[in-house]
């Protein structure tokens, strides 16, 4: 590649003036330059929404999919070649509303992708409806009546759908979040990032504001470690994440919330499956050469040998 | 006897799929061709299930027929449900045990089949009994009955081998399977050869198994070979024994696919087990040269999106389902068809709308393989009309959504999926892997250069290259754009790929013409009516009718100028059209995409397969001019 990477496409990106996606771009952009992240082997897989753009603002490989579904396509991107690093970005009503299934089957699974949520409690992109983050009862400037319905909690869900690491962090907190994201990239596994943005053009209750005031570092209190050492205090650890994970309102914390380094990963899984996996990938077997399959006539005979049959013929024969 | 039509019935779970391997696998050791189908509720244990076999001495069967010579029942509800089957003079194996179950006592049947059932024998004047049943097929119709004691048989077999009498159950495959061996006089190394090949390293299953052969054999010992086989009159060395959803995935194996993803559904999901079980690839020197990786997604939307994520990576990616799953997967489709993504949809039709009828067959989502998705895009829709052929069209499939980066959808249904038949071994001789026009990437490469129709593909994680794709239109570089000019380009570039698939793809890739070019009439159709048709052509042609068949491969983009070219000079009212539908839609597309009409036409959605006789009625009737349309309905 070039001496100097710029990793900032020559995109420019359309949204509002003041949005918190600027924030997360920007601790997106160091974050990747810090790690100095091969371009052609990262992608970036978004959904649909504001945050949805995110790829093509970023000068690495992107992958702007479908409505809450990043995460399948993430998934079959880093299967296929697990050698890239695969960073996911989609809104909460993408991830948790629309796709809140492919979020908790990715927790499942431990794919190593880090999903990073653009969370501002409204759909932004058509005009501030409420989304699955907004609390019952608030009421965003463009909602005729108050929120009927209950918030889902995105770091009580994560811990619960067994991402491996789990952090939160401020839009308009540029330096910690781009540790976060450092951090999340580099875990091995699945690593979440709920990140906590004003939409300053729908959102009028969390504002930047509002954050301001409430946000405060789980490494504040100088106690906390969420870094799981053995896979014994595991459950110990989960439970001291939950337990933070439901403050919310005057007080909300950000910073790592949880790492569980000991469970193995889907590839590793895959790897007890399939003999050379994962140096030897869907992306990289050959399978043809000069046109003709990898199987010869003979190997595909012993291969599927049980469902061919030899005839014997009947008497004489 | 040149063929033999065989029915094998009884309660889901009890093995009666187990007895149609095993006896498939013996009579092709003996040189004899086989079609199998099995027919089965959505259930897993209790209701009632029956395969439907045609052997024959003369050729590899493709259609079956009624009413059958041997009917081999477990249970008193298949004596019910199949005794107007048996042919006249034919066979009826039976458990004497279940002589005085009356039709009101068998609970796992629906009650429209007990009252339809109970009405046939009421307007007989027969007792809804298995004895008084019996009794009318011997007297009234010349059928054997071969009662056997089923308990007094495995209680020897138990006593002889201390086997568990709560695992007796499973020896009921093996009385099955014994008796219609019996009957059709095939030998005890034969049938022990199957039980080898079904039970393989379980060698006290082989032994076991082999005891109640030898009971049965001497139990029925007055008939054995009551019913003969002609000596086979073709020969194959080899041949396999296979379902349509074996053979697609043995297929998918040759043709490299590396990465399958799927969400469980009947009939599909049988695909990906196989895969699953033959996931690490070995050449013959036992060397493993690839894997493919098969998920178990958490939706079918999750599997279609999967499997379009690895196709980005360079992977030969497919995900495989039905129907129902289908429709979940189609905002996919459109996604795959935007972004020019090479994409592989395996689609095994059955009886639709919603949940429909899970396990039967149909060929009812002609429409819905071919037009669905929002927006306009090139895909293309290819459609197999047996075994043999659904293994090279999966390969297929593959190259030509390589080719011209498109998606594919290779349009199947369930009569194939789960019906076992013997076909040769295929010779990969002939076989081709196109991966179409690939870039190396590197600096300033566009993904979408419109250079060209198609667009030299690299794949995400070539060295030195990054690239975009966008479900919104997008310049050559991938990024969203909506100037209208740009919007012009890529919009008809994507859907032109259509003009070009159809210029390239050679005719038998298209449309296969069997029988006469200028028949007296001519039947389309395609996918898995086809072997019926064949017969039913053939039985007109000793008949002096000369008719053809005209098998629709490609069903999209629909080959119009083949079409117009191939039916030229036949009147329309010589045409008609057959299939597993309400609708016989086929016509409607050749309407839409030629400009012909086809009034004519057979029609079938009871979920039950087509059979030869009913067909040939059915044809007989429009062909005489008597009726126009022609609703098949034969089958339990």
């Amino acid at each position: 590649m070039e001496p100097r990477w710029s990793y900032k496409s020559s995109v420019w990106p359309d949204w509002c003036p003041g949005c918190g996606n600027f924030g997360i771009l920007t601790a997106l952009l160091k974050a990747l330059e810090e790690l100095s992240l091969d371009p052609s082997q990262t992608v970036i897989v978004s959904g649909i929404g504001c945050s949805g753009k995110t790829p093509h603002f970023v000068n690495v490989n992107g992958v702007h999919t479908l409505h809450g579904r990043a995460i399948p396509f993430a998934t079959g991107i880093k299967l296929a070649n697990p050698g890239l690093k695969v960073i996911v970005h989609g809104g909460d009503g993408d991830l948790l509303g629309i796709g809140a299934g492919h979020f908790v089957a990715l927790g499942r699974r431990n794919i190593d992708v880090t999903v990073i949520l653009h969370d501002n409690g409204v759909y932004g992109l058509t005009k501030g409806q409420a989304s699955p983050t907004l609390p019952l009862k608030a009421r965003t400037k463009s909602l005729a009546k108050p929120n009927i319905q209950q918030p889902v909690n995105p770091v009580l869900l994560a811990l619960s759908s067994g991402y491996t690491f789990v952090a939160r962090g401020y839009a308009f907190d540029g330096a910690y979040l781009k540790n976060l994201i450092k951090m999340a990239v580099q875990h091995r596994g699945a690593a979440f990032i709920d990140v906590l943005q004003p939409c300053v053009t729908f959102n009028d209750v969390y504002t930047a504001d509002f954050y301001r005031k409430a946000v405060y570092k789980l490494e504040n209190d100088p106690g906390w470690d969420p870094v799981v050492k053995t896979s014994e205090e595991a459950s110990v650890k989960l439970m001291r994440a939950v337990e933070k994970s439901l403050e919310w309102g005057d007080r909300i914390p950000v910073g790592v919330f949880y790492v569980n380094p000991h469970v193995s990963t889907f590839e590793e899984r895959l790897g007890e499956r399939l003999r050379n996996y994962p140096v030897q990938n869907p992306s990289n077997t050959p399978i043809e050469s000069a046109g003709k399959p990898v199987l010869s006539q003979e190997a595909f005979e012993k291969m599927f040998k049980e469902f061919i049959v030899r005839v014997s013929g009947t008497q004489g024969r | 006897m040149k063929e033999v039509g065989i029915l094998l019935g009884g309660p889901q779970g009890s093995g009666i799929e187990t007895s149609m391997w095993i006896l498939s696998r013996v009579l092709v050791s003996k040189g004899y061709g086989v079609i199998a189908d099995r027919e089965y509720f959505s259930n897993i244990t209790g209701r009632h299930s029956y395969i439907q076999m045609l052997a024959s001495s003369v050729k590899p069967p493709r259609s079956l027929k009624y009413p059958v010579e041997i009917l081999a029942s477990m249970d008193a509800e298949t004596v019910f449900t199949h005794f107007t089957d048996i042919s006249e003079g034919g066979i009826l194996i039976y458990d004497v045990n279940t002589s005085s179950r009356r039709i009101d006592e068998i609970p796992s049947m629906e009650d429209a089949t007990r009252e339809r059932v109970a009405r046939i024998l009421s307007d007989k004047n027969v007792e809804p009994s298995v004895e008084s049943v019996v009794k009318y097929l011997e007297r009234d119709k010349r059928i054997l009955p071969l009662g056997l004691d089923f308990s007094a048989l495995l209680k020897t077999l138990s006593e002889q081998y201390r086997i568990d009498a709560r695992t007796l159950s499973r020896f009921l495959s093996g009385i099955i399977v014994s008796s219609v061996a019996v009957v059709l006089g095939l030998s005890e190394e034969a049938v022990v050869q199957g039980f080898e090949q079904q039970f393989g390293e379980r060698k006290h299953l082989v032994e076991q198994n082999t005891a109640l052969y030898r009971l049965v054999r001497d139990a029925l010992s007055n008939h054995y070979g009551a019913v003969r086989l002609d000596e086979p009159g073709f020969s194959m060395e080899k041949a396999m024994v296979v379902t349509g959803n074996d053979v697609v995935a043995i297929a998918k194996i040759v043709a490299g696919v590396r990465y399958q993803s799927y969400y469980p559904i009947t009939p599909a999901a049988d695909e990906s087990f196989l895969l699953e079980r033959y996931d690490n690839i070995v050449d013959e020197t036992g060397e493993v040269v690839g894997s493919v990786v098969v998920v178990q997604t958490e939706d079918e939307i999750a599997a279609v999106n999967s499997a379009i994520g690895a196709a980005l990576t360079g992977a030969r990616a497919s995900t495989t389902t039905s129907g129902p799953g289908f429709d979940l997967m189609v905002e996919g489709l459109s996604w795959a068809g935007m972004n020019e993504v090479p994409l592989v949809i395996t689609y095994y039709q059955r009886g639709g709308p919603s949940t429909g009828q899970p396990t039967r067959g149909s060929q009812s989502d002609l429409f819905n393989a071919v037009f669905a998705g929002h927006g306009e895009f090139a895909r293309v829709v290819l459609s197999s009309s047996d075994h043999l052929d659904a293994f090279y069209d999966t390969i297929e499939a593959f190259n030509i959504a390589e080719k011209y980066q498109v998606p594919v959808i290779h349009l199947l249904d369930k009569f194939l999926a789960n019906t076992v038949a013997v076909m040769p071994v295929p010779d990969l001789g002939g076989v081709r892997i196109e991966r179409g026009v690939l870039a190396k990437g590197g600096p300033g490469y566009k993904r979408f250069s419109l250079e060209s129709l198609i667009s030299p593909r690299a794949f995400i994680g070539a060295r030195d290259t990054v690239m975009w794709y966008t479900g919104d239109e997008h310049d050559e570089h991938g990024h969203i754009a909506e100037d209208p000019e740009i919007r012009v380009k890529m919009y008809s570039k994507r859907i032109e790929k259509l003009n070009l698939i159809q210029r390239e793809l050679p005719l038998e890739r298209k449309l296969r013409l069997h029988g006469p070019g200028s028949p007296d009439y001519l039947v389309v159709g395609w996918g898995s009516v086809k072997g019926a048709v064949l017969d039913a052509i053939e039985y007109f042609s000793e008949k002096g009718l000369r008719m053809a068949y005209l098998d629709v491969k490609l069903l999209w983009p629909f080959p119009s100028e083949e079409f117009l070219r191939i039916t030229g000079g036949i009147p329309d009212s010589r045409i008609l059209a057959v299939e597993h539908s309400y609708g016989v839609n086929i016509a409607e597309l050749v309407s839409m995409s030629t400009g012909k009409r086809i009034v004519k036409r057979v029609s079938k959605y009871t979920g039950r397969p087509i059979m030869l006789d009913e067909l040939v009625k059915g044809l007989e009737e429009i062909v005489s001019g008597r009726r126009e349309r022609v609703v098949l309905t034969y089958g339990a």
